[in-house]
């Protein structure tokens, strides 16, 4: 098991467009740890740079306390599973499961054993003798995946994997993505700009944007107590509410005075907070932290129902699974948990 | 990263090649002849100033020939479905696998004062018409050179109409555009690189070619002059000062074109496949464009059957076909002392500037595609230089340097041995199409799988070997094949820089067996039948293997 050890790393393309700012991380041996962002935030540049096919400008790369920032792709035993899976069409399923353990010169009974268990460990193992282009979507993913695991890699990356499949293979590879993983006890570092990918897999993740990272935390606490309005929108919906923290205590808001666990001990001023649209309660009674609304729009997902609420002039989103008949246009009365309120820097 | 600095050793020696056997032929060339003495002496001269002019005279009549054959045609391939339609890429290009000058002995026979036509005229009781006397000279030289090139304008026309997206013509229909608007409104403007690609290597190639009009006796045109005065060099540096107009105006040609044709059009091509929008006539006229095709392949291959006649013949005189056959004059062509020793020769050569070619190409592709390094397309642009350069240019250039330099005239000595001359001369001249064709690989290859083999452990030199060079295997072996085949059939470099019969190659012992007298000509064309079969199997092969794709070669 490998620990990765990130510090300093910085990349620009274009002289004075940075695309990775001087950038710290570790990855503890075993971890399932996604880079989670938008397009263009640097979160591929920083595993091509971990894979060795980006040279960083400045930093260090530490695999188990070795300084490998400088060791040419080949050496670092950093396999890579590709977003379009880069198997090469003109070999075999099994040839391009083969040729990293043929490069690296294993004899050929060690060779056929350890690509026939990649194989099998993806499901992959009637196709071993068919070429690349006859495979679809998923089977190609299996067989990148299993290119990857043939190496025994002390470092697992993948470059989104999964966004060219349809939503249903997604569901079942992420599983069969992490069982590996534990299985093989792997340490993987794994790229993503789809959060459902990230919350559902990860041991932690890292949200970046702009060339930094945002937050490092596990899933829970990432979309729980978010540090910033980035991470909270970027990890799910969310209501932000900004407001003036009063010397006395009270926070001043457009919806009236609230009050949030997390305020406590804060210094007097602009204060904003966020509040999950599943974490607001419609039609509880309460003495602190109610405040009535307009329902003016409804959207049904299916398994939960999205209403779209007025309150001195600011829109509320709530979610509610299984909810009761709502009227566009009437009032109602929401309650805001104190300690769903989340203080934001 | 680590293989940078090995990169660019190899980028500095492939652009020193380029500098020594390319720019600085010209720069030779262009040294003695800019002299105002000389150039005075050219514009001045009423035998020189004609030569341009006929030679203006024929790229313009050639290029104009070329476009009334390969429009058409292209269109026809690509709007339509037509009985044989998968074999007429095969047959377009059956016009390349003959040299033109070579071509131009089979057409005597047919238009001779006592050939095919004039025969059949006087049956009719119209008097007989000197086709290669006069005028007439001038016309068939046009002809017979645009009925060679045309493949190459076709090649490129089908391959851009093939780029174009039809959601774009669609689009134009759905908005009430005609077809005659929509052709000239969207069609045809997003064709321009396409036609400049095309049309500039035929107008350069028709205003310097050598070999047809030294064939038919039309001396008054400026490669000819050229060619004519390398004997008396010593006494009169004219042709220095007439290669110099000739380059100067190959390259106003070029530019021009480039400056209205040349702009990319973007946004126009296919990402992905694209549904063919080819549509099949009904009935009878499904057969019109097959019937098109026949008649264009017969034209353009009635020099090849020509040939093939003569060369069966023992005499083909006031008659329509030969009176008696034989194969007299390949077992002649094979006896004779300079034919045999001219075909070692060649393949020599050949094979030689294939290496050449081949390893210069792959490293220019390479160096500007993948390795993206700066100069690299530098080098790509001097590589593809050779089609803009007349090669009678850097032929005439190569004699310079080797009169010029002591130690040029060591090596590169063409009386000497004019091996290493030729084969690098060849090779010059085909590395754009080893370029083009590689580098088309390449950029059609993602530079992830490459990427994916240094991840999985393969060093750059493995990851070459084993994954980029076998992905574009295809293209290379194109490349090859062109640079081997047409260096095989190469002309102008021929008969300039081989002066001892010993040294010959194919071509050049060709002319020098048509200048015999007697049966001389019957045995170039038994010759030339050898020459034709060999040049015809490695097209064959090059279409097999790029399919569609074999127009993509022929860019600037």
């Amino acid at each position: 098991m490998t620990r990765v050890e990130i510090s300093g790393i910085t990349k620009s393309y274009q002289p004075g467009v940075p695309v990775l700012k001087p950038l710290n991380l570790s990855v503890k041996p075993g971890e399932l740890f996604f880079l989670l962002g938008p397009s263009g935030c640097g979160k591929s540049t920083l595993l091509r740079i971990l894979a060795g096919l980006v040279e960083p400008d400045s930093g260090s790369i530490r695999f188990n306390d070795v300084e490998i920032t400088k060791l040419p792709p080949e050496k670092r035993r950093a396999a890579m599973v590709f977003q379009n899976y880069a198997l090469w069409p003109h070999l075999s399923v099994y040839e391009n499961v083969a040729f990293g353990l043929r490069v690296s010169g294993e004899k050929k009974s060690e060779i056929d054993r350890e690509v026939k268990a990649a194989l099998e460990l993806v499901h992959m193992s009637e196709y071993a003798s068919r070429r690349i282009p006859s495979l679809s979507g998923g089977q190609q993913q299996r067989v990148a995946l299993a290119r990857a695991l043939a190496v025994k890699p002390a470092l697992l990356l993948l470059d989104e994997p999964l966004s060219n499949l349809d939503a249903r293979l997604r569901d079942t590879m992420r599983r069969e993505i992490r069982r590996i993983c534990v299985e093989r006890k792997l340490t993987a570092i794994y790229v993503t700009h789809d959060r459902q990918e990230a919350l559902s897999m990860a041991d932690r993740l890292a949200v970046m944007d702009q060339g930094v990272i945002c937050q490092i935390d596990t899933p829970e606490k990432a979309y729980n107590a978010p540090t910033d309005k980035f991470v909270a929108s970027f990890l799910g919906d969310a209501n932000f509410i900004e407001g003036e923290l009063k010397p006395d205590g009270v926070w001043q808001t457009a919806l009236g005075n609230l009050s949030c666990d997390g305020m406590t001990g804060k210094l007097a001023g602009k204060l904003v907070a966020m509040i999950r649209p599943e974490r607001i309660r419609i039609g509880v009674e309460s003495k602190m932290n109610a405040v009535n609304a307009v329902l003016t729009n409804r959207s049904f997902t299916g398994e939960s129902c999205e209403w779209e609420f007025e309150a001195s002039g600011r829109k509320l989103v709530v979610v509610e699974s299984a909810p009761p008949e709502r009227k566009i246009g009437e009032t109602y009365l929401l309650y805001l948990p104190p300690e769903a309120l989340i203080v934001l820097q | 990263m680590e293989n940078k600095w090995i990169q660019y050793l190899l980028l500095m020696l492939v652009i020193a090649f380029l500098g020594a056997f390319l720019l600085a032929p010209i720069f030779t060339v262009v040294g003695v002849g800019l002299n105002w003495h000389l150039l005075a002496e050219v514009f001045s001269n009423f035998i020189y100033r004609e030569g341009l002019l006929n030679s203006f005279a024929i790229a313009a009549v050639t290029t104009i020939l070329v476009f009334l054959i390969a429009f058409p045609l292209a269109l026809l391939y690509n709007r339509y479905d037509f009985p044989g339609k998968n074999w007429s890429h095969l047959l377009v290009m059956i016009p390349m696998i003959l040299p033109p000058f070579v071509g131009a002995l089979g057409f005597q026979q047919i238009l001779g004062h006592y050939g095919v036509v004039n025969t059949l005229l006087s049956y009719c009781g119209i008097p007989r018409v000197d086709f290669l006397g006069g005028q007439g000279r001038f016309w068939s030289v046009c002809l017979i050179e645009a009925l060679h090139l045309y493949p190459i304008l076709y090649l490129n026309l089908v391959t851009a109409l093939g780029n174009l997206d039809p959601a774009l013509d669609e689009a134009a229909r759905n908005l009430g555009a005609k077809k005659w608007r929509r052709f000239r409104k969207i069609t045809f403007p997003l064709l321009k690189p396409g036609i400049f690609a095309g049309g500039s290597i035929v107008l350069v190639w028709s205003f310097t070619e050598l070999g047809t009009p030294l064939m038919f006796g039309y001396n008054r045109v400026t490669a000819v002059q050229i060619f004519n005065g390398i004997m008396e060099l010593e006494s009169n540096p004219v042709p220095y000062a007439l290669i110099v107009v000739m380059l100067f105006f190959a390259a106003t040609m070029y530019l021009s074109g480039k400056f209205a044709l040349g702009k990319t059009a973007l946004n126009a091509t296919v990402k992905g496949s694209a549904g063919s929008s080819a549509v099949r006539p009904a009935g009878w006229r499904r057969w019109l464009p097959t019937t098109v095709f026949a008649m264009v392949t017969f034209l353009a291959g009635l020099p090849h059957i020509a040939l093939i006649l003569t060369a069966f013949s023992l005499r083909w005189y006031e008659t329509i076909l030969p009176r008696d056959f034989t194969l007299l004059n390949f077992e002649n062509a094979l006896s004779h002392q300079i034919v045999l020793p001219s075909i070692v020769n060649s393949l020599n050569y050949s094979l030689f500037a294939m290496a050449i070619a081949v390893t210069v190409g792959v490293l220019i592709s390479l160096a500007a595609v993948r390795w993206k390094l700066r100069g690299g397309m530098l080098a790509d642009l001097l590589a593809m230089l050779p089609l803009a350069v007349p090669g009678i240019v850097i032929a005439f250039g190569y004699l310079g340097m080797s009169v010029k330099f002591n130690f040029a005239s060591e090596y590169f000595n063409p009386v000497e041995n004019p091996f290493l001359l030729l084969g690098i001369a060849y090779a010059v001249r085909r590395l754009p199409y080893v370029v083009r064709s590689v580098s088309a690989g390449l950029e059609q290859t993602p530079e992830e799988l490459e990427n994916a083999a240094r991840n999985f452990g393969a060093s750059a030199f493995v990851t070459l070997k084993k994954i980029t060079l076998p992905l574009v295997f295809a293209n290379l072996i194109v490349g090859a094949l062109f640079a081997f085949s047409f260096s095989m059939l190469e002309v102008s470099d021929s008969l300039i820089l081989a002066q001892k019969a010993e040294f010959y190659p194919i071509t050049r012992a060709i002319y020098e067996l048509s200048q015999i007298l007697g049966s001389g000509p019957f045995i170039a064309c038994a010759f030339g039948v050898w020459a034709m079969l060999f040049l015809a199997a490695a097209l064959a092969a090059a279409g097999a293997l790029l399919g569609d794709k074999i127009g993509s070669i022929f860019k600037l």
